[in-house]
């Protein structure tokens, strides 16, 4: 498993992970949860920074020359690829997004759902990385 | 569609068992990317296929071959 492809899935599953603990608590909380949590946001993106951080460190430890070597053509491309599905999978979503405001009475998203959505396309982004890599595109 | 296919594996144990890993450094890609250009899932840049033929010093077309489908 090459360098890149370690780091997707440490990006993908801390992301997932972190992130859903953050979404349940949101979910459990219901009607509560109201406005943006901010501290509960602010601890999320500090445990995944964190996490994150030291996991890349640990795959840099093992592989220290392929972590310094830069991306070459096929890093690069697959990037590019995964960019373009999760930016079509955010737009789908803000689409979306749109299509229910105009309900009546409006199903509006509220920041935590915006956040969703962008988390969402983050993963998805990861995640057709590691399914290229997978295949040896 | 066409289909590219190479004689890079071949080459390479011709040129003193040349390993993935030293043809990478070599044409400055990966060794995963040497892999996926073997394996023929992998399509090179312009630059990187003469990088390649450079290497072995041979032409371009005796490295790389392409064939249309009919």
């Amino acid at each position: 498993m090459s360098f890149r492809e370690k780091t997707a899935w440490i990006s993908m599953l801390s992301m997932a992970g972190i992130y859903g603990v953050y979404f349940w608590s949101v979910i459990r909380a219901g009607h509560q949860a109201g406005g943006f949590r901010y501290g509960g946001l602010l601890m999320t993106v500090v445990a995944l920074v964190v996490v994150q951080a030291v996991l890349t460190v640990a795959v840099t430890i093992f592989s220290p020359k392929e972590a310094k070597a830069p991306r070459d053509e096929r890093d690069k491309l697959i990037e590019l690829r995964a960019m373009r599905v999760a930016y079509a999978g955010l737009a789908t979503s803000v689409a979306m997004a749109c299509f229910f405001g105009a309900f009546t009475p409006p199903i509006i998203f509220n920041t935590n759902s915006l956040l969703f959505l962008l988390v969402t396309a983050e993963i998805m982004r990861s995640g057709c990385q590691i399914i290229q890599y997978r295949r040896g595109a | 569609m066409g289909v590219i296919r190479n004689e890079i594996r071949r080459l390479r144990f011709e040129h003193g068992e040349m390993t993935q890993q030293e043809l990478a450094e070599k044409i400055k890609v990966t060794r995963q990317t040497v892999n996926a250009i073997e394996q023929g899932k992998y399509s090179p840049s312009l630059e990187a296929a003469f990088r390649i033929s450079a290497v072995f010093g041979r032409p371009l077309e005796s490295v790389f071959h392409y064939s249309q489908d009919e």
